[in-house]
């Protein structure tokens, strides 16, 4: 006894019964006999399921039926000629558990099988049989069945895995049409009403379902249309369905599909249901180089390459840091620089030494706030439009004047600051008027507590996207200075800087700010500036500049500044920072950079980051004379005694950059193997390897 | 000014996803096709497709890179309810890379989920090799490589159930804070309560533990993304639902380690820095910019749109760009003015005639 898999009724002769049974035949029966009518060998494995054509009024195809077998065959049968199928092809890799004719398109098959495809076979006679449609499933394919008319249409379950049943369109073979998922168990049958919004299924949960096409899911609906990525460039690639919009452009996608095979009446009365959109996206990046664009990051190359962050006094790092920033038109982060620098270089030489002996420090004092003033006597007149050019030429032209008042030192006029501060004319004296620029910026943010410095915030929105930058609210902070700050103007009344020099009128200016502000009473020692009272303001600033997404300045004046700050912030929160900006350098393949930093780590005493450059540091070779693992350090190998650096090409010993193959252990001088590779592709040293660089 | 390039895909049916390694040298691209497509940049700025394969047998829903530290590596998930790791194999065979073509190769398959796997995202570098994955039955899962060099070996670490059918989700960059992930769900039904959740990994118990739950987003979910982190002290997160939406989140707690707080569960601060609907439908995509500064959404209006905090942290519109490669700029015409109304929380602005001059102003900035 072997078992029977399926059993089919022929379409139209009622008592007419088709067996297919594992034992690999076919039987026929006649329901008004008890002996099977006629027996089909096919020579094939077990049978999974047989099919009569249902075009069986048709006088061609009444005797047609299909068979499916295990060995992934479909075999089309003749009832009258049970000793040899009509024709057979391979259907599927794998057994084909079923096949449904199109109701519709006699020479439509559509076979499945455990190979989790659909696949829909143009069965034409005296023609060879072609896949005309190939859906993948997730699961292997139990049933199939094609709603009754809708051509493209077939309704899909699956054996395992998958309990729900899916309606494919087979010209989306990707995505189903429609889903309904209400078993709970696997789906072992389905059946059309002959309504194509109704069906029936059942189930290994116990229940038969009546579906209406109403309550389907739609798959597609719920699929993302579009995707959307940014790069670190600031590129945006962009990804969208033709339909939304994406398909300004489509090229012939977006038109109705139009089969040639449609049958003349189908042509004639369109059904919306038929209607059919093939779905593609289209894929465009957005690239963007334009420096004032918030998303291009040269900004970030070039200062990562051309920052200087040690090595060099104090002074000099920021105002060349400071021209770094100038030449990328960032004028914030140039004040910034400048700024530090008259609060750590500047003042630290004034309080360590009482009185400026310097001259020369003096004179990049006036220089570096001539070029600050330059800035913004720029931004005051022409708030709207700032320019780098405009702001270097400002900052040259200012430049010599502020020479010639250092030199005369018997103008510094008292009351200017005050008046400077609405309109500053250019012959005042720079150094005076701008100290209490700077500074009042300084103490506006601190009297703003957590407002944050609104100077600073209002200038990058000047500089790099000129929108919204309100007038009205651009000037606000300064006439707050006015009314805020009559310090500088009555603390000049006592010492009037006439009677020193110019450096000292600065260090002055500053003492006296810090009277007005911090309310520290120090007028015995009028050369005294604590640089600790600043600090803090300049760790605020790094936590704003790192909030605003520049780590890249946070990191760099922290390393800059380096002692000044130390035990101020939290190490946990320098490490973050100097990870942030050691992993953004890796994005941008700064590796020098990069190293840099976190070699520089070390010097500020965040060590967790400092040690990174000890990681992963060694490599492990062989020698490449006996390939034994080098486990030794140097260059000599235990078992040969040979030197293991030379050059396979030059034989000589390779002294500096020394490249090899990992594969091999053969290397040498870097430009021998270019020069060696670039005409062959094996190992100079005749091992027959395949040397690969990497 | 935005130059738009198309790019022939050739994917066979739509593309859900496109991701950029972390160099921004490489693209991936997913479809409903079954297939991924690797693109290199060529050295003449032309994207070049090195690499097509069919990867799934449904569709595949996301495409994501691992951290170039752990090797060529992308994981994608798909509507097979598999997820997958791949790696790019180099040298294997010399004619292929010759033909500019590279072979990829399935490293390990992702089995556990019942359902449809929605999205997959590789854990922050300073965490290892870790793989979140949820689902549509919602249940997110989080694997772990022990081996970072054998990419066949994952290991389930935590399955978390949100109770709803989850369709993206995001992990927080910061290494300063603990571990972090916020999970969205597609549910439409906007009384199933909020559709966005936060999980943090709590060291103690070793268990991911939901901290907050936004309920002020009740309609279905389609991506979030966190910004990177480089420095901020509170989390910034992106939701692209029926519009886009900018949350922040502040750690209330001061220690930002779990040590003081042993056991107890971090509480969070929850603001909503910025809502648009200019999409005025659904918004499908949200990409943060490097440096966490500028937002992309795209949604069905077909535009990309790109925000930014001004100096007073109000979130506006900087940037349109079309499908089509067209850009507009936000100050101009009636979008303007509609963010006038929208988002001018500052006031005093001294009339809106100052505020159409900077916006015209800009204007030819952004051109």
């Amino acid at each position: 006894m072997v078992r029977c898999a399926m059993v089919c009724f022929h379409p139209t002769e009622l008592h007419v019964l088709l067996s297919g049974s594992q034992d690999g035949t076919v039987k026929l029966f006649d329901l008004r006999k008890k002996e099977s009518a006629s027996t089909f060998h096919g020579r094939s494995e077990s049978v999974r399921d047989v099919q009569f054509n249902p075009h069986s009024v048709i006088r061609d195809y009444y005797f047609s039926f299909a068979s499916t077998h295990e060995n992934g065959n479909v075999l089309l049968w003749d009832l009258r000629r049970p000793d040899k199928a009509e024709r057979f092809f391979t259907a599927h890799s794998g057994p084909v558990f079923c096949c449904d004719f199109h109701p519709d398109d006699k020479s439509w098959l559509a076979t499945a099988g455990r190979d989790k495809a659909i696949k829909v076979w143009e069965v034409v006679p005296y023609k060879q049989i072609q896949e005309v449609h190939c859906v993948q499933t997730i699961a292997s394919v139990g049933r199939i069945k094609w709603r009754p008319q809708r051509r493209y249409h077939i309704a899909s379950c699956s054996l395992l895995v998958d309990f729900s049943i899916n309606i494919w369109d087979i010209r989306r073979p990707y995505i189903p049409f429609a889903a309904f998922e209400e078993h709970r168990d696997v789906t072992t049958g389905i059946t059309w009403r002959q309504d194509p919004h109704i069906f029936l299924s059942c189930s290994k949960d116990c229940t038969v379902y009546q579906h209406v096409f109403r309550d389907a899911k739609r798959p597609a609906d719920h699929a993302n249309p579009m995707g959307l990525c940014f790069n670190v460039r600031g590129d945006i690639s962009f990804a969208a369905s033709e339909a939304l919009g994406g398909g300004a452009r489509g090229k012939g996608g977006s038109g109705m599909y139009a089969s040639t095979r449609l049958p003349s009446f189908f042509r004639k009365n369109p059904d919306p249901t038929e209607q059919f959109r093939s779905v593609n996206s289209n894929l465009s990046v957005f690239t963007n180089r334009n420096q004032e664009n918030p998303t291009a990051m040269d900004w970030f190359v070039k200062t990562a390459e051309n920052y200087c962050l040690t090595g060099r006094p104090l002074s000099e790092l920021c105002e060349h840091n400071a021209q770094v920033a100038r030449q990328l038109g960032r004028h914030q982060i140039v004040q910034t620089w400048l700024m530090l620098k008259l609060i750590f270089a500047g003042l630290g030489a004034v309080s360590d030494k009482g009185v400026v002996t310097s001259p020369s420090l003096g004179r990049i004092v006036s220089l570096s706030t001539t070029g600050g003033q330059g800035d913004l006597l720029d931004r005051l007149s022409q708030h709207n439009e700032t320019s780098t050019v405009t702001d270097m030429q400002e900052a040259k032209s200012a430049e010599p004047t502020g020479i010639t008042k250092e030199k005369d030192p018997s103008e510094p006029g008292d009351a200017e600051p005050k008046s400077a501060l609405p309109q500053p004319p250019a012959t005042d004296n720079p150094a005076h008027a701008d100290l209490t620029h700077v500074h009042g910026d300084f103490f506006f943010g601190d009297g703003e507590g957590g407002g944050g410095y609104n100077d600073y915030d209002s200038l990058p929105n000047m500089d790099h996207i000129q929108d919204w930058t309100l007038p009205g609210e651009a000037f606000q902070p300064r006439h707050e200075i006015i009314d805020r700050n009559p310090s500088p103007e009555e603390l000049d009344r006592p010492d009037s800087p006439t009677s020193i020099n110019e450096s000292e009128t600065v260090s002055l200016s500053n003492e006296k700010f810090l009277k007005g502000t911090v309310l520290t009473p120090t007028p015995t020692n009028p050369s005294f500036l604590d640089v600790r009272l600043l600090s803090p303001l300049v760790v605020d600033m790094l936590h704003h500049y790192a909030q605003q997404g520049d780590v890249q300045m946070t990191v760099s004046v922290m390393i800059v500044l380096g002692d000044h700050l130390k035990d101020q912030i939290e190490e946990q929160i320098q490490e973050h920072w100097l990870m942030s900006y050691v992993d953004m350098l890796g994005c941008f393949k700064l590796w020098m950079v990069a190293t840099e930093i976190v070699k520089l780590s070390y010097l500020i005493g965040v060590p967790s980051v400092g040690t990174l450059n000890q990681n992963s540091t060694s490599i492990h070779s062989n020698c490449n004379h006996c390939s034994k693992p080098l486990t030794q350090k140097g260059w000599l190998c235990t078992r040969c005694q040979k030197l293991v650096n030379t050059c396979s090409v030059c034989h000589h010993v390779v002294k500096g950059l020394y490249v090899w193959c990992q594969g091999c252990s053969h290397g040498g001088h870097i430009h021998h193997i270019q020069e060696w590779l670039r005409t062959n592709q094996q190992c100079p040293a005749g091992c027959g390897h395949c040397c690969q660089y990497t | 000014m935005f130059v738009a390039r198309s790019i022939s895909a050739e994917h066979k049916d739509l593309i859900h996803d496109v991701s950029y390694d972390f160099h921004g040298r490489r693209m991936a691209t997913c479809s409903s096709d079954q297939t991924i497509k690797v693109w290199d940049l060529t050295d003449d700025g032309e994207w070049q497709c090195t690499a097509s394969w069919k990867t799934h047998s449904g569709s595949v829903w996301k495409v994501t890179w691992a951290h170039p530290e752990f090797g060529q590596v992308l994981a994608s998930c798909s509507f097979d309810r598999t997820a997958a790791v791949w790696e790019e194999v180099v040298g294997e065979s010399l004619a292929s890379t010759q033909r500019g073509q590279s072979h990829w190769v399935k490293r390990a398959n992702l089995v556990d989920s019942r359902t449809s796997v929605t999205d997959v995202k590789f854990g922050p570098k300073h965490m290892g090799l870790q793989l979140a994955t949820c689902s549509a039955d919602g249940v997110v899962r989080i694997y772990e490589a022990p081996d970072v060099m054998n990419l066949s070996q994952w290991s389930l670490q935590h399955e978390i159930n949100t109770k709803l059918s989850c369709s993206c989700l995001s992990w927080n960059p910061s290494r300063l804070h603990l571990p972090m992930l916020a999970v969205g769900s597609d549910d439409t039904n906007p009384s199933a309560g909020g559709k966005v959740q936060i999980y943090e990994y709590n060291d103690n118990i070793r268990k991911w533990q939901k901290v907050e739950t936004l309920m002020a987003i009740t309609d279905a979910v389609h991506h979030i993304s966190f910004a990177p982190n480089l420095g901020r002290s509170y989390h910034l997160l992106a939701i692209a639902t029926k519009d886009v939406r900018i949350i922040t989140l502040r750690c209330l707690r001061k220690e930002p380690n779990a040590g003081a707080n042993p056991g107890g569960m971090s509480k969070f601060e929850i603001r909503q820095a910025a809502q648009f609907d200019e999409h005025s439908s659904q918004v499908w995509r949200v990409s943060w910019n490097i440096t966490g500064t500028v937002l992309a959404s795209s949604g069905d209006d077909g535009c990309v749109r790109l925000w930014k905090a001004n100096y007073l942290d109000n979130w506006k519109c900087i940037s349109v760009l079309r499908g089509d490669g067209s850009v507009t700029n936000a100050g101009g015409s009636s979008t303007g003015g509609n963010q006038l109304g929208l988002t001018n929380t500052g006031g005093n602005f001294g009339g809106s005639r100052g505020f159409k001059q900077g916006g015209s102003g800009q204007s030819s900035m952004w051109y």
